[in-house]
């Protein structure tokens, strides 16, 4: 295996690539007790039109398929349960899909080589028949209206909608209830071989286990399975443009909320190392709208926020970032916001305080098994690798570098949604 | 993982020597008896330690010197355990050999400056720090709503222990907090100074003598107090007949909320016994009603219990579509039942002592958790993790069926969703 030190971190991670072209990712923590495993696929809820290998016609699934896929993955042939299975040893299982990839863990203490085994054989066992496709549409139908409920996100579906013109995340992750059940065992298992190919699939492991035994049986497992000829995503053709500027709406709610979305195609930008450009974006926005910006203490003081939440949504060609408020002032705020991005200042004295207040976060995650994963997990979805010198990539950074890439950035760009509340009833 | 506590007249000094971490972590904790009347004040309060001090006088600032101090994470937080309300304020910093020699000793004066430098001047809060932190709270009580779970678990405890202390909403009250004004904010905050009770927490690579020396300094509290009421709440018989109760909202999905009571349980069921009880009946993704209710007849995505230990209480909560209710009832009815019955196997028991194990283990990688466990020792005496482990070992099905023979479903409470859902 091939030795990474993350410098500053203490960490050390090893990887392999099989002949096949599964990567396999270790970190070990020898001070602590638990494991926790990752098997994933590059597969998620924004591949819906795809040429199937050996095909020569692009086609669409239903929306929602990739986590209806994960839901059914636990359904085995033998009929036993997967989370039985590791509940034996008191370990916990789960799996989640997102925009860009689905993945399925497991964690605990006991029972490693076991566990790790059993996850890759589950995995690798698709069963699914038309009846227990048909069992799972109830299931995930009250998961859907569980979230569809939920004021915030009402108000990010809406905004992602309006920012895409054809984007599949203009659709939650998990479809809608009328997509969802168009699903038949013949979607899946289509998905299933495209998508589920040790070439667009990682094993991580990090915490407490023994190394050698574990990359035996990942040998063991892995090393005869077959890819398929690779499936072509359908190209997505997305406008630079927002698809709706402004927007309002009355929820089920008390309190008014707004949403903004920046679009900004990255072609737009300069070429730039996707790492560094994900870590300039974000500093910007977190220079203006982070805890400790001035643009916080004023909307505070002026009583314009109850909660702020804010992210960036990245795709191949856009990166869009999303900012989520309760607010009792919706067009104030929005207002701010707007002036904020187009007047923004950039103080060199706050820069290189975020900058040395990153780099104390990698070491503090470092310390962490489950934030671990994630940092790593995420840069395998991103970058498709494991980053060695983040700590160095931060420390280097410069603020002209920052001027030059947002002077790129057209700030009216912009979708504004603001869910107001409903009339009292008397 | 060396452990040492330290009684330094009007607190307790708990230390955790561990090299696990890179950090170390702080928790302040002043607990005093839950007052009805006080929530939303101690709500306010805890919200203010974070808005200024007298030497930074806004957010920014405060937020500015935490991340001076690499980072330094300081959180506040508000909590009910059985009669008690909890006011932890939290640190955690890197150690110095992350940092630069001394940040350590600058963050524990950070925390000084937080607890007992707020932003006081002539006895009285700032009046314009107060009103900011009241907005974000009156919009965040007018929202409850919104989330539709949490709710109806405050609706299930308001109908099924109606002027007891688990009914109180910890999330404070609207009417309260219009009267709240920085006079009558101070002179509540110089009453939990003074008369809470307080137990220090400290673990990381530490050395005891001068962490001890440190502290000392650092947390200035001179009173010394007793303990007034017990944690435990007292028990109430279950109902002869339940309650059932129903309000509308404005959704596609329903939630149901039961409340079961528990009645004479020892100590050693109620930590043991009950734990694995739960996790066999609701605790799991493998129990009981996750395997009916959901993986069997499709009824919902979300279905599980939780104990309420101190306050005698197992909670159930799904999420349903209203024509699945009493279908949905009937089958956890039969599943409650089925418990008392002892319809359960011996391997049930074993996974179920497995997870508790784990949970166990899981517990020394996060310094929080450990602080937590020492936390409940000192305050409920309960057993230390070997002691944790030696005896859930001994439970039999026999004391699970004779500890599910005491739990007696008493309330349901239905948060009925009246729309049709839009796709």
């Amino acid at each position: 295996m091939k030795k990474i030190n993350l410098k500053g971190l203490d960490l050390v991670v090893y990887t392999e690539t099989l002949s096949n072209g599964l990567d396999v990712i270790f970190v070990p923590f020898e001070k602590k007790s638990n494991y926790y495993i990752s098997y994933a696929t590059r597969f998620g809820s924004e591949i819906t039109s795809f040429t199937p290998a050996g095909e020569k016609k692009s086609i669409k699934v239903p929306d929602g398929i990739a986590h209806f896929l994960e839901h059914k993955m636990f359904e085995q042939e033998s009929g036993e349960d997967p989370f039985a299975y590791f509940s034996k040893s008191g370990t916990g299982a789960n799996a989640s899909t997102s925009y860009d990839n689905t993945q399925y863990i497991c964690y605990g203490t006991k029972n490693f080589i076991d566990n790790l085994r059993y996850l890759i054989q589950y995995v690798n066992a698709p069963y699914y028949t038309d009846e227990n496709v048909e069992k799972e549409k109830g299931i995930i139908a009250e998961e859907l209206k569980m979230y569809a409920d939920l004021p915030d996100v009402q108000l990010e579906t809406k905004l992602r909608e309006n920012v895409y013109h054809v984007h599949p995340r203009r659709v939650d992750i998990g479809g809608t209830v009328d997509e969802i059940y168009k699903i038949t065992k013949e979607d899946l298992y289509l998905c299933y071989h495209n998508f589920y190919s040790p070439n667009n699939m990682f094993i991580l492991v990090v915490g407490k286990f023994p190394m050698d035994e574990a990359m035996s049986v990942i040998h063991q497992e892995l090393d005869t399975r077959e890819n398929l000829e690779k499936a072509e995503i359908t190209t997505i053709k997305e406008k630079k443009s927002v698809r709706k500027k402004e927007d309002c709406f009355v929820g089920n709610i008390q309190v008014p909320k707004i949403a903004v979305g920046l679009k900004v195609p990255i072609a737009d930008l300069g070429t730039y190392d996707d790492l560094e450009l994900d870590l300039y974006l974000t500093m910007f926005t977190t220079m203006l709208f982070g805890s400790s910006s001035l643009f916080r203490e004023r909307a505070r003081n002026e009583k314009l926020l109850n909660n702020f939440y804010s992210d960036w949504d990245n795709t191949e060609q856009y990166k869009t970032y999303m900012i989520l408020s309760s607010t009792n002032h919706p067009e104030s705020l929005v207002q701010e916001i707007k002036e904020e991005l187009a007047n923004h200042e950039l103080d060199e004295a706050m820069f290189d305080r975020m900058k040395k207040v990153w780099i104390a976060n990698e070491v503090k995650m470092a310390d962490y098994i489950d934030s671990t994963v994630n940092n790593i997990f995420d840069d395998m979805i991103r970058y498709h690798k494991v980053i060695p010198n983040k700590v160095d990539i931060i420390r280097k950074m410069n603020i002209k570098t920052l001027e030059k890439i947002v002077s790129k950035i057209d700030f009216d760009n912009l979708s504004v949604v603001i869910m107001n509340a409903q009339e009292e009833v008397l | 993982m060396e452990y040492v506590k330290k009684d330094l007249g009007s607190y307790k000094l708990h230390m955790v020597k561990t090299n696990r971490f890179k950090t170390i972590t702080v928790r302040v904790a002043f607990h005093s008896p839950v007052v009805k009347e006080e929530i939303t004040l101690r709500n306010v309060l805890c919200d203010m330690f974070l808005q200024s001090s007298s030497k930074y006088p806004s957010k920014r600032d405060l937020t500015i010197e935490a991340q001076e101090l690499y980072a330094a994470d300081i959180q506040t937080h508000n909590s009910r355990f059985g009669n008690y309300n909890n006011l932890d304020i939290y640190l955690s910093v890197l150690h110095d050999r992350y940092t630069e020699e001394g940040n350590f000793k600058k963050a524990l004066e950070f925390l000084n400056e937080i607890i007992f430098h707020p932003d006081v001047k002539a006895q009285k809060f700032s009046s314009e720090k107060l009103e900011i932190v009241k907005s974000t709270m009156r919009s965040n009580l007018s929202s409850l709503k919104e989330d539709g779970a949490s709710y109806s678990l405050l609706r299930l405890f308001e109908v099924m222990d109606k002027g007891r202390v688990s009914s109180y909403r910890m999330v404070g009250y609207l009417e309260d907090l219009d009267k709240i004004t920085p006079d009558a904010l101070y002179q509540y905050y110089q009453k939990t100074i003074r008369s809470d009770m307080v137990d220090v927490f400290v673990i990381g690579d530490i050395d005891f003598k001068e962490m001890t020396k440190m502290i000392r300094e650092v947390i200035p509290v001179k009173t010394v107090k007793r303990q007034k009421i017990p944690y435990l709440l007292s028990e109430v018989k279950p109902r002869s007949r339940k309650i059932y109760a129903r309000e509308i909202t404005n959704a596609s999905q329903s939630k149901l909320a039961i409340g079961c009571r528990s009645y004479g349980l020892s100590s050693y069921e109620r930590n043991y016994v009950l734990t694995l009880y739960n996790i066999i009946f609701g605790g799991s993704s493998d129990s009981k009603l996750f395997q009916e209710v959901r993986e069997k007849n499709s009824l919902c995505y979300v279905i599980n219990s939780v104990p309420n230990k101190l306050d005698h209480l197992i909670l159930i909560r799904a999420g349903i579509d209203k024509e699945n209710y009493s279908r949905t009832l009937e089958l956890i009815d039969q599943i409650l039942q089925d418990m008392r019955k002892g319809n359960f196997s011996e391997h049930d028991i074993d996974v179920a002592k497995e997870y508790f194990c784990t949970a166990l283990d899981e517990m020394e990688d996060n310094p929080g958790r450990i602080l937590d466990n020492y936390y409940m020792m000192e305050l409920i005496g309960t057993d230390d993790l070997e002691e944790k482990r030696r005896k859930i070992m001994s439970v039999s099905k026999a004391d699970i069926v004779k500890v599910a023979k005491k739990i007696k479903m008493d309330t349901v409470f239905l948060l009925e969703g009246d729309s049709h859902e839009e796709n």
